[in-house]
């Protein structure tokens, strides 16, 4: 599966329609609340109406005829009315507002659901700016639409209706006159649209480019100054800026074409209803009690228009970047948990824990990095993987850990498919130290748990216990402040063997079956890493441990050696032999 | 660097300055468009009561209700052209000055700012900027207009009925003031909910790798929740006092209108007002309302400019790096640190550290895990500043140096692999002086040949972010090319060793010393062996440097070293066969 965002396969174009469709499952739950909130709105949209159409018989009947105590009467009316708006307005709000904040709970909700579901792949195959983006700027986006536009459109949209109805009502012909510049308008939107739309779309994925170059920029400000290469940062800087302006301009651009063109309909349709107006009393089929009364009516259809322009680029927005998220919504991990067969069940433990059989690999459109591999690990051995860099031995490894399923045959783990074991138990069973330790903020001790379903609620007394069973006591006191030491991700405060050595202790604590040290240890010493050999051997016997390391005293230890090169993984019969093949053998990088 | 004090911002208004003609155009279109805007309904007013004097020539009032109409649509465009222009060109402007000046920042100030909260503020704060200019300028003057304009037509059609009405403005604008004051607050919180929801999402991404292996995507996922919910919540909070503050505000509103329907109704039936005047007061009253609403979404929109606003200018404020030095001089490679001190808050990384480099000689720093090996590095580079100490190249201080000139003739492998999504051959020509010939002999040198002649594209390969798809040694080995490609004339090496395997180490280690004569160079390391013909190693313990001297020095006076020695003795027998 090609992972990648902004490859033109995995690139969407949902119609407008197509993404309410897409949007209306988040409303499930809502359905009630929403039918509420449509009664409070028709509620008050009726009261907006009636107001006007009140005082217009006011202006006819009692103003006109200079008569006082019909205008006392309906002030009262309409006070009483205006007092029941002031409910209706704050439970149509209320209630559309509050749908809206959900909405969008669960709109995060699910793209974070997403993202804990998808393989190590995606991530590769997209930069992290461009996610960050994604999920903060463009979600914020429908936030935005969801959370003001919302109440909005639909309190305008039922105004509109009520007002066209009226102005229909009153008077047929006149009506569908003052309506015609809407008609027009409904015309024009329908065809500008796509092009808005589109234009905001270029926009958000420029936007999208900027986030990327920026955090890999700052990412990277070590090497930028260090060679010198401040102008690189600006220039390429600069360039995603430019771009960013541009089809932001184009965005501006295409969105305000809709306030001044309905700002124009509008009050085309004012002069088509004065003049035609004019006409109908001169014929005597009107009043101008009736004229002054439609005329508030057209006003009353085309304000709320004119908000809806502006509600309605909002909604293009929103669409846009509702695209966007929708690409990371449909991604489909396809690395999906088999069902176990009852034949694996019943099998024993066994001596092999872990068996690769015609295993073939390559990362996405790249020539294959393992070709046809064979070998079994039995349990409580060590085994250590050497090769040249570049030879695929993290590679291996990560196959052994499942983050990436082979292209061709089949690992086994305790003899069943590894594709069966649910990912709580695989990685319950696989403990892997990752090339390049990850940290989280907080502290040591949140680090070192992170993840541990079984010690994480330990009180500090039975977790120093804990680990000074495990004998990882020594690694701690190298941290200031001990458990309760502050990691920051970023900045230099904790070295790379420190970070290491922390993930080192959080794999320890985990007690896995098989524990796999890629290059876990390469930037600690070597007087600790003699600490972490007697903390390996240590573990229980029927640990498995998989070792992959260049310096030779850390793998002289192992039981097996297997020296990985140029997709092949052979077992090596000695340290010499081992030393040997690295010497002389066929070199891949 | 944090901790200078930053004076306060200053208004928010003040960033418009630069842009003054634009501002004023926009201004005055603005006006334009709804001085116009407010002639219309005294046009309909007008038209109407001459019709009831049946002197009305009805083409005369629709050409002329045509031009009106054309000459708004006609100025709203334009206002919106500009107001396009305007605020995306504050927005790009404002990132540019923003990039510049961080352009200009030492490594330490990036690290201490966090690169995350960095981001924010070239995305997040500026566009909360940028909706401040396209919305608030025209939507301020605007409704000013229209406000300033109905009242005084207001007051001139019947000013004892306009000043009745108008009581309405005060009562509406207290209840903004009561109901903003408590929304700033959560607007600010909320901001803060989102820096931390950002962190969870961020941490997350970067984090994928060890998630899947921990499979803690639950973990995460409550992380995630308790941060969304509290957004959620917030936005609860925000609405429920929108929900209170409209209602009120419509109400009051219709107040007006009201008073207008019994009051002018009142007058109309005395005599003492015209239905014309009576029909364009309705119809002005109407028009005075929105205008009133916009204002205080504005000063919401101004809120919330203003803390973006608050955080930008503390990074533009920032002390830039150290005034460029004016010395141009080739170094010899000498190098002196004397008496450097660095802390990291109360603790001290690196405790009076002194010591001398000749030219063309080769030194190595050796130490335990977190000793201070990387820091050092760092201050002898240049990258941070020590808090007392100074480095001296050839007697010179290093700030005396000007960058352009000092940077490439010291090459730095980092002990972390850093890439750039972008060609094989900028990754490693990083710098611009780098010829054909200096990048051949680097790959040479860095066995990186062989290498690429197995990518389909050689060195026009693009490299992933995070270069992905490299092995930890290759990364190390483009690192370490990038470094060489320059010829500097000092090399340092952190840890460069770590991830290449013995036999590439030495062979690369063989081909700087053939390729790059009267290199002097300086290697972080764990291993004794290869560095044991050195004229110099250095032992650092906790900050401090515990010897110093040749190999066998060292193996005379300390019992460290020894040790260290020993911990690696037993392969040894390998490593002196390989």
């Amino acid at each position: 599966m090609n992972y990648e965002l902004n490859a033109e396969q995995n690139k969407n174009k949902i119609s407008t329609w197509g993404a309410i469709r897409d949007l209306w499952p988040l409303l499930s739950g809502e359905r009630s609340i929403l039918i509420y909130a449509g009664i409070a709105t028709l509620a008050n949209s009726s009261i907006n109406l009636i107001a006007p159409l009140l005082i217009a018989h006011v202006v006819d009947t009692y103003i006109i005829a200079k008569q006082f105590g019909g205008v006392v009467t309906f002030a009262l009316i309409l006070l009483s009315l205006y007092g029941v708006g002031l409910f209706t307005s704050y439970a149509q709000t209320r209630l559309m507002g509050g749908v809206g904040q959900r909405v969008l709970f669960n709109l995060r909700t699910k793209i974070f659901s997403k993202l804990q579901e998808l393989p190590v792949a995606f991530f590769n195959d997209n930069k992290a700016g461009d996610l960050i983006s994604r999920i903060n700027n463009d979600t914020d986006k429908l936030n935005q639409f969801f959370s003001q536009t919302l109440v909005q459109f639909m309190g305008s949209i039922v105004i509109m209706i009520g007002a066209g109805v009226f102005l229909l009502s009153i008077h047929l012909r006149l009506g569908a006159a003052a309506l015609a510049p809407a008609a027009v308008l409904l015309i024009f939107t329908q065809l500008i649209s796509p092009w808005v739309k589109r234009k905001n779309a270029a926009s958000l994925t420029a936007i999208g480019g900027l986030s990327a170059e920026i955090a890999e920029s700052l990412n990277n400000f070590k090497v930028v100054v260090a060679f010198n290469r401040r102008d690189f940062f600006r220039e390429r800087f600069q360039s995603v800026n430019d771009a960013s302006y541009k089809t932001a301009i184009g965005a501006g651009v295409a969105n305000n074409t809709f306030m001044p063109v309905f700002g124009l309909s509008s009050n085309a349709a004012q002069l088509i209803v004065l003049v035609y107006g004019a006409y109908l009393i001169t014929i005597g089929s009107f009043t101008l009690g009736l004229l002054i009364g439609f005329l508030s009516y057209v006003s009353n259809f085309y304000n709320p228009l004119r908000q809806l322009s502006a509600l309605w680029s909002n909604f293009q927005v929103a669409l846009a970047g509702w695209d966007r998220i929708s690409a990371i919504l449909q991604m489909q991990n396809d690395m999906t948990i088999l069902p176990v067969m009852s034949a694996d069940v019943a099998q024993k433990e066994k001596a092999e824990v872990l068996t690769f059989r015609e295993v073939s690999f390559g990362y996405a459109n790249d020539r294959d990095v393992l070709h046809n591999v064979n070998f079994t690990l039995e349990r409580g051995k060590t085994y250590a993987l050497v090769g040249p860099t570049g030879g695929g031995k993290t590679t291996t490894a990560s196959l052994m850990a499942r983050l990436y399923d082979p292209s061709k045959g089949i690992v086994l783990l305790n003899g069943r498919d590894i594709r069966t074991f649910d990912p709580a138990e695989r990685t319950r069973k696989i403990g892997f130290i990752l090339q390049e330790p990850i940290l989280f903020s907080g502290t040591v001790r949140e680090n070192i748990l992170y993840g541990n379903e079984i010690y994480k609620d330990l009180s500090t007394d039975a977790l120093m216990k804990v680990i000074h069973n495990a004998g990882l006591e020594s690694l701690l006191v190298r941290f200031d402040g001990g458990l309760d030491a502050r990691v920051a991700i970023s900045g230099d405060a904790l070295s790379l063997g420190q970070k290491q050595l922390i993930a080192f202790m959080r794999s320890v604590l985990r007690n896995p079956e098989i524990l796999i040290l890629d290059e876990a240890t390469a930037n600690i010493d070597t007087v600790t890493e003699e600490l972490l050999e007697n903390i390996l051997k240590k573990l229980p016997k029927h640990t498995t441990r998989v070792i992959i390391a260049h310096r030779l005293n850390t793998i002289e230890n192992a039981d097996e050696i297997f020296f990985v090169n140029g997709g092949e993984v052979i077992l090596a019969g000695s340290m010499e032999h081992a030393v040997e093949m690295l010497l002389h053998g066929k070199r891949e990088s | 660097m944090t901790s200078t004090p930053i004076s306060k911002p200053p208004n928010i208004f003040s960033i418009l300055g630069p842009y003054r003609g634009m501002i004023i155009l926009l201004i005055v279109f603005a006006i334009t468009a709804n001085v116009l805007t407010l002639f219309l309904p005294k046009l309909i007013a007008e038209g109407i009561d001459l019709y009831v004097r049946g002197a009305l020539n009805l083409s005369t009032f629709a050409i002329q209700f045509g031009e009106f109409t054309f000459a708004i649509f006609f100025f709203t465009y334009l206002q919106s052209i500009v107001q396009t222009y305007a605020s995306e060109k504050v927005a790009r402007d404002l990132r540019s000055h923003l990039a510049t000046k961080i352009s200009h920042q030492g490594y330490r100030f990036i690290q201490e700012r966090d690169p995350s909260k960095l981001l924010t503020n070239i995305t997040s704060d500026i566009d909360s900027i940028k909706m401040f200019v396209a919305q608030v300028i025209v939507s301020l003057v605007s409704s000013g207009v229209i406000i300033i304009g109905t009242a005084i037509i207001l007051i001139t059609i019947d000013w004892k009925l306009a000043l009745a009405v108008l009581t309405i403005i005060p009562i509406i604008g207290g209840t903004f003031f009561v109901i903003l004051q408590k929304v700033r607050l959560l607007f600010k919180q909320s901001r803060e909910v989102v820096d931390w929801l950002n962190k969870v999402i961020n941490e997350s991404i970067m984090g994928a790798a060890l998630i899947r292996v921990l499979n803690s995507g639950e973990l995460e996922h409550d992380k995630f929740r308790d941060a969304n919910t509290k957004a959620r919540d917030l936005g609860v909070s925000i609405l429920r006092l929108f929900s209170f503050m409209i209602p009120v505000i419509t109400f009051v509103s219709s107040m007006g209108i009201l008073m207008v329907v019994t009051l002018g109704g009142y007058y109309v039936v005395q005599g003492s007002m015209t239905i014309g005047s009576f029909v364009a007061f309705m119809s002005y009253i109407v028009v005075l309302i929105f205008p009133i609403l916009v204002i205080g979404f504005m000063s919401n929109v101004i809120a919330q400019a203003t803390i973006s606003y608050a955080r930008i200018y503390e990074v533009l404020q920032a002390p830039d790096e150290k005034d460029d030095g004016k010395l141009v001089g080739l170094l010899s490679g000498q190098i002196d640190a004397s008496n450097i001190t660095v802390m990291y808050g109360e603790k001290a990384a690196l405790k009076d550290i002194s010591f001398s480099i000749m030219p063309n000689t080769k030194t190595a720093i050796i130490g335990p895990t977190a000793a201070g090996k990387t820091q050092l590095l760092n201050v002898i580079a240049g990258l941070t500043f020590p808090e007392t100490g100074e480095v001296r190249y050839d007697g010179h201080l290093l700030a005396e140096y000007e960058r352009a000139l000092f940077y490439p003739q010291i090459g730095l492998v980092f002990q972390d692999s850093i890439l750039f999504n972008t060609t094989m051959r900028e990754n490693i020509a990083f710098s611009k002086i780098v010829t054909d010939e200096s990048l051949k002999k680097a790959i040479e040198t860095a066995e990186l040949a062989d290498f690429l002649h197995t990518l389909p594209e050689g060195l026009d390969t693009l490299v992933s972010e995070r270069g992905t798809s490299l092995s930890g040694g290759q990364k190390q080995r483009i690192m370490l090319a990038r470094a060489l490609a320059l010829e500097p004339k000092i090399l340092f090496l952190d840890d460069f060793t770590a991830r290449v395997d013995a036999q590439t180490e030495r062979k690369i280690l063989a081909n700087i010393e053939e390729n790059y004569p009267g290199l002097t160079l300086i290697s972080i390391t764990q291993k004794i062996v290869p560095v044991e013909a050195y004229d110099q190693i250095i032992l650092l313990m906790e900050g401090e440097i515990l010897a110093r001297g040749t190999h066998s020095e060292l193996m005379r006076v300390s019992p460290e070293y020894v040790q260290i020695y020993n911990s690696q003795r037993s392969t040894s027998t390998y490593e002196l066969r390989t």
